[in-house]
């Protein structure tokens, strides 16, 4: 096995690119990354958006820790680093090695800010994931707080017990321990941007700007002519 | 056979329960959030070995004896947690899921045992007995291939254990142990999945090689009590009932 921890996929020489999206709930990230892909994918590039589809039976395993609450900070972080595990090694590296844009909704940064919160060492995650490659670039949304729990709060009132961060025992209260648990994640992204390199992008400004913004910078690093569909004659 | 074995060795059976004193524990590296290794009063004991050393004999045996001297036990081992047991044992036998994952689906079940059964026990002070340990989980891995730092990182929250017990065996020796038992090898322990061999019993001989090769590099850098293993059971039980009082205090 190869440690990837330092290197991207440029780096690593494979020819295809990822890309990641991160930041809290609510903060616009799935918007955004479904237009980039539009964008994308109406060029006739390569792109590939890959959606948690992970195998049965890690599936079924995180679902019963979660479902009769057997997790502690320690088996959520592993579990879920096998989760990543699964869909990585079969489907991101395939296509990466195939030449594709890749687009993620969340990538290991989600799993470092999540579990550290949760009082897991920060090193020790971080090495765990050292198996994957860094996105080539990573764009962090950050809209302030309030406008991020008004968004999830107002939409979607039904929140799950792990995402309101309520094993935490933070508050007894569902809305109020999402909103405190969401903070110091918020907080956490803040402190990994220079660490990581995130491209921090205002999720305050209107969806139009924001994708401006995006497809810049994407165009700026990566050569998209690079990535056109073989032809099928 | 059970009711014929003499009960605490060749002593008399008394009524007089020994109790042990605190020893030190530490985590190889990492340690979790939210533990004090100083109301660990219990034992950890550790008995690495391939399959058909004699491993889960003997720790029957000591279960007797120890509990016949008086001493709370738990028992643990590889993939018996609640949350990832079935399911590993699914991969197992189909195959496919990757190697990274599958050692993380490993560390899982461990980690899952080692906060749930393990810590809560020595801080009852109970002598929990594992039936393997990391040592065999991280031998896998690396001889899979996967980076040793990596693997050590990750195993890096698991509790220095008290006492490990290496059961060593030549591999000839454990092929005739295992079709003994089984009338067959088994996949996993043939290291099939590594492609050495397509013949199971020169792959049998080639991995059990490699997994000893590693367990004798570990041996150096963690404190292991590498037993014999060529010897007559109730030897070797003998053998590993001084070396468990020598940490009992």
């Amino acid at each position: 096995m190869e440690i990837k921890a330092e290197k991207t996929c440029a780096q690593l020489g494979y020819s295809g690119r990822l890309i990641a999206v991160e930041g809290i709930d609510g903060s616009g990230k799935s918007t955004q990354i479904y237009l980039l892909q539009r964008w994308l994918e109406l060029q006739g590039l390569k792109v590939f958006f890959s959606e948690w589809n992970s195998s049965e039976l890690v599936k079924s395993a995180t679902r019963r820790g979660k479902a009769e609450r057997l997790l502690t900070p320690t088996t959520f972080s592993l579990i879920h680093a096998t989760d990543f595990a699964d869909r990585y090694e079969r489907q991101l590296v395939p296509l990466l090695k195939a030449g594709y844009i890749v687009l993620c909704d969340r990538y290991k940064f989600t799993a470092f800010a999540r579990d550290t919160v949760r009082g897991c060492s920060p090193d020790w995650v971080r090495r765990i994931y050292n198996f994957a490659a860094l996105p080539d670039l990573t764009f962090f949304f950050k809209a302030p707080l309030e406008v991020s729990l008004n968004r999830i709060l107002q939409g979607r009132p039904q929140l799950k017990y792990h995402e309101a961060g309520m094993d935490l025992g933070l508050s007894g209260n569902i809305e109020e321990s999402f909103k405190i648990f969401q903070g110091r994640l918020l907080k956490v992204y803040s402190e990994m941007k220079s660490e990581f390199g995130l491209i921090q992008i205002n999720a305050n400004q209107p969806i139009e700007k924001q994708q401006e913004n995006v497809r810049q910078c994407l165009a700026k690093v990566i050569n998209l002519g690079q990535y056109e569909l073989d032809k099928l004659s | 056979m059970t009711a014929k074995r003499k009960p605490a060795g060749r002593r008399k059976a008394t009524s007089r329960v020994k109790s042990q004193a605190p020893l030190d524990k530490s985590f190889l590296g990492h340690p979790l959030p939210g533990i004090k290794l100083s109301e660990l009063t219990g034992r950890l004991i550790v008995v690495e070995g391939a399959d058909g050393s004699g491993r889960s004999t003997q720790i029957r045996r000591l279960v007797d004896w120890l509990e016949a001297s008086g001493h709370a036990t738990t028992q643990v081992g590889l993939k018996r947690s609640n949350l990832a047991s079935e399911e590993l044992e699914s991969a197992k036998n189909g195959n496919i899921l990757n190697r990274t994952t599958l050692s993380l689906f490993y560390a899982t079940d461990f980690a899952d045992q080692l906060e749930n059964i393990i810590i809560p026990s020595l801080r009852a002070g109970f002598i929990v007995l594992a039936d393997r340990y990391i040592y065999t989980l991280m031998a896998r891995d690396m001889v899979r291939g996967l980076d040793s730092e990596w693997v050590k990182s990750l195993y890096s929250i698991a509790i220095k254990p008290d006492a490990v017990f290496y059961l060593k065996l030549p591999a000839e020796k454990l092929i005739q142990r295992n079709i003994m038992k089984n009338q067959t090898l088994d996949y996993w322990e043939s290291g099939m999945d590594l492609g050495l061999s397509l013949d199971m019993f020169d792959s049998f001989l080639q991995y059990q090689q490699l997994m000893a090769d590693k367990f004798e590099e570990f041996r150096k850098s963690w404190e292991f009590t590498t037993i014999d293993a060529d010897q007559s059971m109730n030897a070797l039980n003998q053998e590993l009932r001084c070396n468990v009082e020598r940490v009992l205090g």
